[in-house]
């Protein structure tokens, strides 16, 4: 084209677009695409005595009677503190996944910093068919579905159970009455049809729902048809407090018929997992 | 449409979402309780956990606004001490102008004025707090007022507010005597009776402070709220003895 001081230039005409030009895009586009789905992509990285137990049975599962989820930071400190600590208890794995608020994976091999949010595993030394699992990374709605296959994936699905434990906040429970402060922190359960056997709460009422990962693993098991129960605790806070951890309680009538449970709690226990920020927030008096 | 998001608009059935919900701020303080007797006047609080290199002193939930009125809050810590400055000033004022010290309800309906208006202009929060405000008037009637965020204030023979107010209102309104308020040493053991119904580990969480007409506050040591705890827990053993003859 010629232009107003008298040179010319030459321009790559939009209408007709070179062969090898489209064939780049194309693959740069997929490059990026493969590249993201590499990065979001879920890892499971066992300790090396379930790796190996993996490996050893045929159809790489592992054998497990009852599966204990803990989804947000008050199920995790519950099940930390009335249940993980007693010595009887291994880490056997954790899950390393990437995400705009999770960032973890940068140290895939190696496992998380006790308090970075994170998606560990335990298993019950006495009851090796006992695994307890707390989640308290974020994971995106894109990568539950690859979560909840890989982890459940690993299990045998004949005689296994699931419970769930999963905060949320008491904002977005609905329902036409007001609630007194009294009634927060409250539990409300939601089972799969195969679960038989009474809940030891209220079901979850119409129209409230579940979200994330609670969601996805109940929706699995309701397909696999696996018997599976959910506490979701509804509180007013927002950091771990031992309040809304002792609304868990009545979960442990279930968890006690399968493991050992340290029989009475001292408050200073339970105060340890409560976050200190609860000396530090000046901002209610 | 979202009618909780904007201070000035009323939803369609005619409520105003960011008023009530700076009344659940407002629950997320401690509990602080207040009795009127007939020639004492009672304020008492849950004492917040403090930190252990943060100075007690200046965790302070019970303020003084002039020598007969003084006011404990709940709710945000922030807002309280605007609203604590402000009165102060008003009573100061008050004093200069009309030579006389405030009535307890003049700096109550200051207060309430100051939060409603927060309430009605565009751009601005309400405040988060409620409050309890007691005092003497010059003329020597013993007064207790509440105010919370939405600018209204009442008069009360007793009234709590905070995180378990209601429990303490219940207890309140069961055991309130009228007959009891002539004596200021029961009208000083029904609010720590109140507060130790909410209070966890009793006695050294709670702080107390009490006007007596024609006197100036006075906050109660530890040692004195401790004697007075023990004469409760006494006369509850008492009275638990005298239930199981029966």
């Amino acid at each position: 084209m010629a232009t107003f001081f008298g040179e010319v230039l030459s321009v790559y005409s939009r209408a007709v677009e070179e062969d090898d030009d489209d064939l780049d895009d194309e693959n740069e586009d997929e490059r990026i695409h493969r590249e993201i789905e590499e990065k979001r992509e879920v890892h499971i990285v066992w300790c090396p005595e379930v790796a190996q137990s993996l490996e050893d049975s045929g159809s790489n599962t592992l054998q497990c009677s009852d599966l204990i989820i803990a989804v947000g930071t008050n199920a995790a400190g519950f099940l930390s503190a009335y249940v993980l600590n007693t010595e009887s208890w291994d880490a056997v794995g954790h899950v390393s996944l990437w995400n705009e608020r999770s960032r973890g994976s940068s140290r895939q091999s190696i496992a998380p910093l006790p308090g970075e949010p994170a998606c560990l595993f335990y298993r019950h030394r006495d009851n090796p068919a006992v695994l307890v699992c707390q989640s308290t990374c974020y994971i995106a709605e894109d990568q539950l579905f690859q979560w909840t296959e890989k982890v459940l994936g690993c299990l045998q699905k004949r005689g296994l159970s699931v419970m769930v434990l999963s905060d949320s906040p008491v904002a977005e429970y609905k329902t036409p009455d007001y609630l007194y402060g009294s009634a927060v922190p409250f539990l409300r359960s939601l089972k799969s049809s195969a679960s038989k056997g009474q809940a030891l709460c209220p079901a979850l009422e119409q129209p409230n729902i579940l979200t994330g990962l609670p969601a996805a693993v109940l929706s699995h098991c309701q397909v696999h048809q696996i018997p599976a129960v959910l506490y979701q605790c509804y509180t007013d806070v927002i950091s771990p407090d031992s309040i809304t951890m002792e609304t868990y309680k009545p979960a442990l009538l279930c968890l006690s018929k399968l493991v050992k449970l340290e029989p009475c709690l001292s408050a200073d226990v339970l105060r340890k997992f409560a976050i200190i920020t609860e000396a530090q927030s000046n901002l209610y008096t | 449409m979202s009618y909780d998001r904007a201070i000035t608009v009323f939803s369609p059935d005619g409520h105003l979402f960011q008023v009530e919900y700076a009344q659940e701020a407002v629950k997320k303080g401690s509990t602080a309780v207040g009795v009127r007797g007939k020639n004492v006047v009672v304020l008492g609080v849950e004492k917040k956990t403090v930190a252990k290199l943060q100075d007690d002193r200046t965790v302070r939930k019970i303020c003084a606004l002039d020598d007969n009125v003084f006011m404990a809050f709940a709710g945000l810590t922030a807002d309280a001490r605007i609203v604590v400055n402000r009165a102060r000033v008003e009573c100061q004022s008050h004093r200069l102008t009309v030579e006389d010290p405030v009535t307890v309800e003049y700096i109550t309906r200051f207060i309430s004025s100051i939060k409603q208006r927060y309430t009605q202009s565009s751009g601005r929060r309400p405040f988060g707090i409620s409050s309890l405000i007691v005092g003497f008037d010059f003329d020597g009637t013993p007064h207790l007022y509440q105010t919370d965020p939405s600018g209204t204030y009442h008069a009360w023979k007793a009234n709590a507010i905070g995180r378990s107010a209601k429990t303490v209102r219940e207890f309140l309104e069961k055991n309130y005597k009228e007959e009891h308020m002539e004596s200021d040493t029961d009208t000083i053991k029904l609010a720590i009776r109140a507060l130790l119904e909410v209070v966890q580990s009793g006695g050294k969480n709670i702080e107390l402070a009490i006007m007596k007409r024609d006197e100036s506050m006075k906050i109660l040591v530890q040692e004195e709220i401790e004697e007075y705890v023990t004469a409760i827990e006494k006369e509850k053993e008492e009275a638990e003895k005298q239930k199981k003859k029966t």
